[in-house]
Parts: structure tokens; sequence; C-alpha cells
């Protein structure tokens, strides 16, 4: 008679962790050390006998589904986090090399700007020096004859 | 009749949390303890079993502290008791709870004037 009460309330208690594998394993252990000694202790201060009544006291607890479903429930965000065990290593190694790279690249950037405002300040200034010779004859170019014999005809 | 269940299952939420911290405010109880209780009070009745979970995670906030103790009639029990930090929050929620109480009270129209 025992072993068949421990069939129905074992078989019940694997229904139960079937539905909890994606609970981290100290919850799953806990709920399901928890519902194994209310059950037993229904039993032996209700003093159960028969099948039928440890059925009963079954099923006051709720089916695995609804006793499953409350776990998920009150674990609350613990489960998306400890579930995929894959996604997070990607998520943390490409955290790691955002705070690593984004300064590299930052400073390279500062640097070619650096560069970049050096050399224009070098050419500004040697150009400064040859200007006058090269911007002379331009100036003297640009207001070139042509123009004036081109606006006669026209008029 | 699932509107119904649905109902009581939104106004349980938020609130069932504290009723337990109630049940162990003044003395330690043990998980069945607290189940049975919870069963003979109607419209709390949720499925006993999961009370249990609510009581892991009550645990895990650090609400309440747990420790196993053997029975005199039976198996060891698991016996729960109030943190300070769960009277603290028990405390709070009296306070919300009355006011929230009254505002809906008035609201819906079931104070005791209406």
């Amino acid at each position: 008679m025992k072993t068949q009460y421990t069939d129905v309330v074992a078989e019940y208690l694997r229904e139960v962790d079937l539905r909890l594998a994606g609970l981290p394993v100290l919850q799953r252990r806990e709920l399901l050390a928890d519902l194994a000694a209310h059950i037993e202790t229904e039993r032996v201060e209700r003093h159960l006998r028969g099948e039928a009544e440890l059925i009963e006291v079954l099923e006051r607890l709720g089916s695995p589904e609804v006793v499953a479903r409350a776990a998920y429930a009150e674990a609350g965000p613990l489960p998306p986090i400890a579930a995929p065990p894959l996604p997070p290593p990607t998520v943390a190694r490409s955290r790691d090399r955002a705070p690593w790279v984004l300064p590299v690249i930052g400073a390279g950037v500062v640097a070619f700007l650096v560069m970049l405002v050096l050399c224009a300040g070098f050419f500004l200034a040697s150009s400064r020096q040859s200007a006058p010779q090269q911007v002379a004859p331009e100036a003297t170019v640009a207001p070139a004859a042509p123009t004036p014999s081109f606006a006669d005809p026209t008029n | 009749m699932s509107d119904v269940g649905q109902l009581a299952t939104s106004l349980r939420r938020g609130t069932l949390e504290f009723c337990v911290l109630a049940m162990v405010e003044h003395e330690d109880r043990y998980g069945t303890e607290i189940v049975r209780r919870f069963g003979d009070e109607p419209g709390l009745a949720a499925s006993e079993g999961t009370i249990y979970p609510l009581l892991s995670r009550l645990r895990r906030v650090g609400w309440l502290d747990s420790k196993w103790a053997e029975s005199p009639s039976g198996p060891p029990r698991r016996y729960y008791g109030l943190t300070a930090a769960g009277r603290a929050a028990l405390e709070h929620f009296r306070t919300e709870w009355v006011s929230f109480r009254q505002t809906v009270d008035r609201l819906v129209g079931t104070g005791e004037a209406a």
C-alpha cells in the first residue's frame, strides 16, 4: 500500500519536475522538496489512507502545469537570463569589446585630426611665404583684356 | 466564469504575498500550515501548490527566512518567519493598501457610505 502512495506521489513530482527545466536548479530542487514535504505532512498528520485520499491532496496542490506556471511566474526575470546559456557570452563579449575598441578608434581619429591640423598649418605657413609670387600673377591675369572686348560687340 | 477567475487572479497578484507576510508576523509557521490557512479562506484559494513558489520568492527577496525543524508527528517541517525587511514591507503595504482601498471604494462605489 505504501508503494502505491509513493508511486502516485513520485509520478506527480516527476511531472512537475519535467516542467521546471527552465528554472535555476536550486529553485527547482527547493520546490520539489517543499511539495514532497507538504504531501508527506498531509499524509501523516491527516492520517490519510489509500491512494484516493492522496490523490485529493495532489489535486488541491494543483496540476503540474499550474504549479510549474506559478514557479516560473515567481521566478521573475531570472529564467530569461539563466535559460539561454549561449547568448550571454556573445553579448558579454561584444560589451567587453565596446569599451575597449571605441577609445582606441577615438584616439586614432583624434590623432588623425591633429595630424591633419598640423599639416594644414604647415601648408598654410609655407604657402604664405610663396603666396605673393603666385597670387599676384593670377590676379593680374584674371581681369584680362578680352572681357571688355567681348562686351563691346554685344552692346 | 473565466472572467471571474481572471479577476480573482488579478486581485490576488500583489496582495497575496502580504497576506503571507502577515500570517507569519507574530510567529513562525511551516509551509503546510500556511497552505492550509489559505485553503480555509474563500477567494484566496489558489491551487495550494502555487503558495510554495511564492514562499520561495519571498525568501529570495529577503522578506522571509526559513529553517527546517523536526516535527513531533511527521516529516521535518520548514518554518517561515518574517525578516526585518519583510516587516518593513508589510508595514509599507498596510499604509498603501488603506489609501488604495479608499480610492477604489470611492470610485467604484463600494465604500460604507455607498
